[in-house]
């Protein structure tokens, strides 16, 4: 199967304000998304997440390298027949009603008056608005506009759905309403493509991510790969001063509790042991595993680095 | 074409419910039914007061309606991000553009019509046919059509304040074309007469779209007159909003 | 204390105001005897700012105007009508017909200046040739001033208008009877018989009219023989047929219904009972 989204050499960059200094968004960008899957395009605020997702779309015009949408460029109209998209924030027509928004999209997807309705009535369902079909949109707080907005990307039934930020703004109910829609998506054989600066969420929905920083890609690739399951390291926190015996990190906290990082289950029996013959008190044992963060952080100081040197 | 038509709708939907319309409205009929009581100042003819303060009032309205919500369609949409979604729809951005005109066309439609009602209603209650004042009524009709195509346009690449600020001065300009004509006459050097008479032909001549004086004082039009003067009026807003389509085109929505 | 500054500052202002006000009053009415300028931009340049709305800006300098010639105790008052009504309103809507008129009534009615408000009227009838109403207007006001022979020549315009009601040529020629000119008078009536678009009433107010203008030429034409006559014989004629023999007159004309006119030798006064009948 081909894949649904192939980003090539992909540049944009912008000019200052009467021409004068040049800020590049997104610098050299090569991504491929395969169907059926969960795509994460991640980075902190500034990276060209936006920027590449509007270039994915036709929003704005490459300077340089291609966007292939089930191989077709954006501004193709069969491409953007089969997908839907949800912006960053949101706005939408303020005297409209939800029923004469979604109709306006059903439209120009070319759905037929009957299954028009059906479709409005299931969406609206699908994202937890049903009942709200009357109230102009004027009156919809944040979290519902983000909702129907969901809906406005979904009620076509695309193949491939693609989300800016999708969980901003909301409560932890929303949060979770949205990662189980996005998860359902998947169990139905489409493909979703988000960007999101918030890397828990990434790490519960994902199949393969993209990290972008300062418009370059960072890291990519099967989330499993990156970040391993195994446990990488045991936290041992305790208070009073480190015993001999603990081989690990050890850092003093100004509290007078202290945290050793330490490498696997032997060294950690071992500084139990140690512990508790020094009569200090023990105060959390935590496997960790590297999170994205872990990855994303150490990765965001080596492009730093990189950065300095060159 | 069914996209045109569904942005068109929605268009007037949503603009229709904007409370400032129904103000501008509300303006103007309150000055048509002023009129009845201004006419009753004057020395002879007191229709004539009525027509003429309607017509103006029509058009002035008008005006005021045209830049007001021509000028905001297109900036409200790409300030609050409404324009990413349209625009991810399998939807060309010439028929994006177009639709927005074509719901601004509806609106305006809708004032001219329900304050021309109000107008030949007024006429009509003082005991003259009103009949004189429709050609008149039209043509304001067109001439609103071609400046909404200039609203489309400047919106489509600038700011809402400028992009009413450019409305307002085509306005006046084209009202001022005549001056050019005249210019070019009194103008000495070569390339002066080229410019004058560039401008003259090419600003859009809206006082040939104003049958107002003939219409209050029930004075037959050229026969074909009204045909091409509304030739020349929608056939110029055309080109402009195909213009405006062009610029669209080729916008970044950063 | 909190609550009443606010109320003490705003009655404070609107004294002061108030005060102002009352002051700005007493000036204006201190200004009255004051002659007046009138700055009043001319038609083609309020044309030009008017922006395709001429007529609306013509009515209301109109309005205007009534309002400022309802004020008689202006001083000066008359200085600017033509320029108001002539220059100004008829610039931006020359067909408007009311200003003419009006500008008109004032300065013939008003101000007695008979030649001044032709003159608006001519102006108004030049802008709109098919209006017989503006040179009516004229020839009456001619006729108010007893400059019949004007009159006429109004008439005659105003009856030239194609479409303009018959009644017009019964004016003409009225008032050329009115002007002394019986000669022309009879021709014109003798036309009103003769139009063919006119009806029975024209045409029997028209027979009566030649009846009693051709009697009075006849009349006239032997007052002045037998005044003649006096002069030359250095006494009145005894009869009639004197003149004729005197040759004075080369015959006798007979009144409309053929009979001869009387003569009373001891008045040497002429007339005819038809002239009783019409009472003219």
């Amino acid at each position: 199967m081909s894949d649904v989204i192939a980003l090539s050499g992909l540049a944009k960059s912008f000019h200052g304000h009467l021409g004068i200094g040049r800020t590049v968004a997104v610098a050299g960008l090569d991504l491929a998304v395969r169907p059926g899957e969960i795509f994460g395009l991640l980075g902190p605020n500034g990276a060209g997440k936006t920027t590449t997702l509007k270039m994915m779309l036709g929003l704005l015009r490459p300077d340089a390298g291609t966007v292939r949408l089930f191989g077709l460029p954006p501004t193709d109209l069969a491409a953007r027949k089969r997908l839907g998209f949800l912006p960053e924030n949101p706005y939408f027509y303020d005297y409209l009603t939800p029923v004469e928004f979604l109709d306006l999209y059903g439209r120009l997807h070319g759905i037929e008056a009957p299954e028009r309705k059906h479709r409005i009535a299931a969406a609206l369902a699908k994202v937890g608005l049903a009942g709200r079909e009357s109230t102009q949109l004027r009156k919809f707080s944040k979290g519902m506009v983000q909702r129907l907005g969901l809906a406005q990307a979904i009620q076509h039934d695309p193949e491939l759905v693609i989300l800016d930020e999708p969980m901003s703004g909301l409560d932890p109910v929303g949060r979770r309403e949205v990662r189980d829609l996005i998860l359902s998506l998947r169990a139905a054989g489409r493909t979703v493509f988000f960007s999101s600066h918030i890397l828990q969420d990434a790490e519960m929905l994902c199949d393969r991510v993209a990290i972008v920083f300062k418009g370059r890609l960072v890291a990519s690739g099967h989330l499993d790969d990156l970040v391993p399951r195994e446990a990488r390291w045991i936290e041992l926190s305790f208070r009073g001063a480190a015993p001999s015996g603990i081989d690990g990190e050890v850092r003093q906290n100004p509290d007078g509790t202290a945290l050793a990082k330490l490498p696997d289950v032997a060294a950690l029996t071992r500084a139990l042991n140690a512990l508790a013959g020094a009569k200090a008190e023990i105060l959390s044992v935590w496997p960790r595993r590297e999170t994205l963060e872990d990855l994303f952080l150490r990765e965001i100081e080596r492009a730093r680095e990189r950065e300095r040197v060159s | 074409m069914r996209a045109v038509v569904a942005i068109a709708l929605n268009t007037f939907r949503e603009a229709i419910r904007d409370r400032i319309l129904y103000l501008i409205l509300a303006f103007a009929i309150g000055l048509i039914a002023l009129a009845r009581f201004v006419s009753l100042l004057t020395v002879g003819s007191e229709v004539k007061i009525i027509k003429d303060l309607g017509l103006s009032a029509i058009s002035i309205f008008g005006l005021l309606a045209t830049t007001f919500v021509g000028v905001s369609l297109l900036f409200k949409e790409i300030e609050r991000r409404t324009v990413l979604t349209m625009l991810a729809q399998p939807v060309r951005r010439w028929q994006f553009v177009a639709g927005k005109y074509a719901g601004l066309l509806l609106v305006l439609g809708s004032l001219v019509s329900v304050t021309g009602l109000a107008l030949l209603a007024a006429v009509a209650l003082k005991g003259e046919s009103p009949v004189s004042l429709v050609p008149a009524i039209l043509m304001i009709m067109v001439e609103l059509a071609l400046i909404a195509a200039f609203a489309v346009l400047f919106s489509a690449f600038t700011n809402p304040i400028l992009a009413a600020v450019g409305t307002v001065a085509t306005y006046v300009a084209g009202h001022l074309s005549w001056s050019f004509d005249l210019l070019e006459k009194r103008v000495d050097s070569a390339s002066g007469k080229l410019l004058c008479r560039a401008l003259h032909v090419v600003l859009p001549n809206l006082d040939r779209l104003d049958v107002k004086a003939a219409a209050v004082h029930g004075v037959p039009l050229a026969p074909g007159y009204l045909p091409l003067a509304t030739a020349y009026g929608l056939g110029y807003a055309s080109v402009v909003v195909v213009l405006a389509c062009v610029v669209f085109e080729r916008r970044e929505f950063v | 204390m909190r609550r009443l500054a606010p109320i003490l500052a705003l009655l404070f202002a609107c004294t002061c105001t108030w005060g102002a006000r009352a002051g700005l009053v007493r000036m204006d009415s201190a200004r009255k005897g004051e002659k007046e300028l009138l700055y009043l931009p001319n038609g083609k340049y309020l044309k030009a700012i008017s922006l395709g709305h001429a007529p609306l800006v013509a009515d209301l300098i109109y309005l205007w105007a009534i309002q400022y010639y309802s004020d008689y105790e202006r001083a000066d008052r008359y200085r600017y009508v033509e320029h108001v009504f002539g220059d100004v309103v008829a610039e931006l809507d020359p067909r408007y017909l009311d200003p003419y008129w009006l500008g008109a009534l004032i300065l013939t009615v008003e101000a007695h200046e008979l030649d001044r408000g032709l003159k608006l009227l001519d102006e108004g009838f030049a802008n709109n040739p098919q209006q017989w109403i503006l040179p009516y207007l004229a020839g009456w006001e001619c006729d108010h001033a007893g400059q019949y022979e004007r009159a006429v020549g109004y008439f005659e315009r105003a009856a030239a208008v194609p479409g303009a009601p018959a009644a017009l040529l019964r004016l003409e020629a009225g008032m050329t009877a009115r002007s002394g000119d019986l000669r022309g008078a009879l021709k014109r009536w003798q036309a009103v018989l003769d139009n063919p678009r006119g009806d029975e009433e024209a045409r029997a107010i028209a027979q009566r009219q030649i009846r009693g203008l051709t009697v009075q030429a006849d009349l006239a034409q032997l007052t002045a023989a037998i005044e003649a006559f006096a002069r030359r014989e250095g006494h009145r004629p005894r009869s009639l047929h004197d003149l004729v023999s005197a040759g004075l007159v080369p015959e006798l004309p007979l009144d409309p219904d053929g009979n001869p006119y009387a003569y009373d030798p001891a008045t040497g006064e002429v007339s005819s009972p038809a002239s009783r009948v019409l009472g003219s």
